[in-house]
């Protein structure tokens, strides 16, 4: 019986079967992959727009911050307010840092620096598994299910913006409620995070229909906290924004702009104080 | 008694001792990472990346020999270095399989270590890295279980022994899709750290080109240096003398090339030129850092020159003991380079702040012991892989008298 199968060749041999199969199979994925896939344009062209579906907001905007040292007094309410609200305990995992600098000149100013949320932001580019993205309304967001811990971001990052977990936080937030009351779930050990420009308080204050950077409740922690209107926050879309108007009228800088990265936080010079 | 105590006084029983005890303090150190996260390391924000991913990357270069070789002897048919293949299929599947364990334990979150293979990330350097290392790793898996397989353990099973021989004939097609891939990752290793715009000292092109040159020529010399001292151990020639010969020459060309891109990598960024963070960076590593010593001591002299003299220089090649001592020093000096190039970037982290006061910060790391017992436990592992393969496969085919 054997033999005689051997003799009459059928009209698929296994080599045939197995070629039609694995071509198939070939066709099949590199399809799907091309289509709907992550080889697809709109994977491409953002990660994590399909399926963080808060993106698709219906309005254009674009967020941005003026920090005007000139006007910072160094009081650090940004700072502490921003701990309270993101719960960051730890002092050293600080999302929005602030110190004294002292120009070239020596002009004394206290400088401080949330997260630029780079237009073209190295950290995005380099994350191994999309975790972190810029979102429509020009928002560097941060996926912490899906962040491995790597840290490429924070090697990336030139800004120093990033904090990893390396440690669960357990301390008592110790500026909670002076400073305001948790807004968000505190981070698990391994992951890594940073300032979000309180995202959450963006989006929810526009399903409300209120306007960030207006509106206390839509607007960053930091900004509302400042006692002296040094922090403005709001869409650069908008011109009659307060943000838009502050960058109309002052002359003003971003950090290290040689760099490509298009950060959104612009900074007005410090001035000699008492003069 | 006498005999008992006569076996454990051998050689290769202290070896194996030594083996299993760097194991048992690499697993220590593991475990407590696991438990305790990576609090227990040395490591913070401004220097996130440091001993294990130094081993990571000094585990793949070296591992970098098999893709060469397998290259050689099964798609260009270059028959006289077949004896080279299987050994160098050996190191790289240990290189490789040490790095992965590394990586392991250096994530945050080991239990999402398969999320690149889900979520993909196309722009991310990195991304490609995991994906390549993956592929490679299951490719070297494919080249060694053949001469696993072909061990009398498993004369029990003839259909597993057949399927070897099924996989065995597929050889020349994992040697193109592993050069294929090993082309990709090697140099992809060197533009994770070259495509970084905010860090001077690392933002250039010319990263990915010397990553993989040294990666070859280490990985190459690795394997050479394994096989020769492993010859010595057994007062054998365990490849032609004139394929030893060769080999050393191939490598110390490739070291001579890779020593003349970074002699212009050096020249044109801090000799004929004044780049502005590169100077400044450097300036800050040499103040606060033993960097002149490192680099120009380690790497360059003791890690490239003195190697290429010795591979190129014909008495001196002709000479094991000089061999040896050149091939040796070629791997550290791979090593000393993926050290150096990782810390250098993160200790002089730019300057972003508008004033003068705090902006440059100049970083410092020293790795905890649990960073260097789990990196010993690792090489602990990699030593006790290779030498019983050397023992029980057939990874040496036909040994030759030494004066032979």
């Amino acid at each position: 019986m054997a033999k005689k199968r051997s003799s009459s060749p059928p009209i698929l041999s296994r080599r045939d079967v197995l070629k039609i199969a694995g071509t198939t199979g070939t066709a099949v994925v590199f399809t799907e992959l091309v289509t709907s896939g992550p080889l697809s344009s709109e994977a491409v062209r953002g990660i994590g727009a399909q399926t963080h579906p808060s993106n698709q907001a219906g309005e254009p905007h674009q967020w941005r911050m003026l920090i005007d040292l000139a006007k910072c007094i160094g009081c650090n309410y940004c700072v502490w307010a921003c701990q309270a609200v993101n719960d960051v305990p730890d002092e050293t995992m600080r999302w929005n840092v602030g110190f004294p600098d002292r120009t070239e000149n020596g002009i004394d100013f206290y400088m401080t620096r949330p997260c630029m949320h780079c237009q073209e932001a190295p950290c995005v580019k380099v994350c191994p598994v999309g975790a972190t993205w810029v979102r429509e309304d020009g928002l560097v967001a941060m996926d912490y299910d899906r962040c491995i811990g790597c840290r490429y971001c924070e090697v990336a990052c030139p800004y120093d913006a990033r904090r990893f977990n390396w440690r669960t936080p357990e301390s008592e937030n110790a500026l909670e409620p002076t400073w305001g009351e948790a807004e968000v779930e505190r981070r698990p050990r391994g992951v890594v995070e940073k300032c979000t420009f309180c995202v959450h308080r963006i989006d929810r204050g526009l399903d409300q229909g209120l306007t960030p950077g207006v509106d206390r409740e839509a607007t960053p922690a930091c900004v509302v906290a400042c006692p002296v209107g040094a922090r403005v926050f709001g869409d650069a879309l908008d011109p009659e924004s307060p943000v838009a108007k502050e960058i109309a009228e002052h002359t003003s800088f971003r950090l290290r702009e040689d760099f490509g990265t298009e950060p959104k936080v612009h900074y007005v010079q410090p001035e000699r104080k008492g003069a | 008694m006498a005999t008992l105590r006569r076996r454990f006084a051998e050689p290769l029983t202290l070896w194996f001792a030594l083996l299993i005890g760097l194991i048992g303090i690499g697993s220590i150190g593991g475990l407590r990472t696991l438990l305790h996260g990576l609090q227990v390391t040395g490591l913070n924000d401004r220097v996130p990346w440091g001993l294990w991913i130094t081993h990571d990357l000094s585990a793949i270069a070296l591992g970098a020999g098999a893709f060469i070789f397998s290259a050689a002897v099964y798609l260009f048919r270059i028959k006289r270095l077949e004896p080279m293949a299987r050994p160098a299929v050996l190191v790289g599947f240990i290189g490789y399989t040490s790095a992965m364990l590394a990586l392991l334990v250096d994530i945050g979150r080991p239990d999402r270590f398969w999320h690149p293979l889900v979520y993909w990330n196309v722009h991310s350097v990195l991304w490609e890295v995991t994906l390549c290392v993956v592929l490679y790793s299951a490719v070297l898996a494919m080249e060694v279980l053949p001469v696993v397989i072909e061990n009398r353990f498993f004369d029990r099973w003839p259909d597993l022994r057949k399927a070897g021989h099924q996989l065995h004939r597929a050889t020349p097609i994992l040697a193109v899709v592993g050069m294929g891939l090993s082309l990709l990752h090697q140099s992809s290793l060197g533009a994770t750290y070259g495509v970084l715009s905010g860090r001077a000292i690392w933002f250039k092109p010319s990263l990915p080109v010397m990553f993989i040159l040294s990666a070859v020529a280490g990985g190459v010399g690795l394997t050479l240096w394994l096989t020769i001292i492993t010859g010595k151990l057994r007062h054998v020639r365990l490849i032609p003398h004139e394929v030893q010969l060769e080999v050393s020459r191939f490598v110390g060309y490739l070291t001579l090339a890779y020593l003349y891109i970074k002699l212009w990598d050096w020249a044109a960024t801090s000799y004929y030129s004044h780049a502005p963070g590169t100077a400044d960076a450097l300036s800050r590593l040499q103040a606060t850092t033993p960097y002149t010593l490192t680099f120009w001591w380690w790497e360059i002299v003791l890690g490239l020159i003195v190697p290429a003299v010795i591979l190129l220089y014909r008495p001196l090649r002709r000479n094991d003991r000089a061999l040896i001592a050149g091939l040796g020093l070629l791997v550290f000096g791979v090593i000393v380079n993926r050290w150096n190039t990782t810390l250098s970037g993160l200790i002089a982290p730019p300057d972003w702040s508008p004033g003068v006061l705090g902006g440059v910060v100049t970083a410092a790391y020293s790795p905890s012991w649990v960073e260097v017992a789990v990196t010993a436990g690792i090489i602990g592992y990699a030593w006790l892989a290779f030498t019983l393969a050397v023992r029980y496969l057939r990874i040496y085919e036909n040994p030759s008298p030494e004066r032979g």
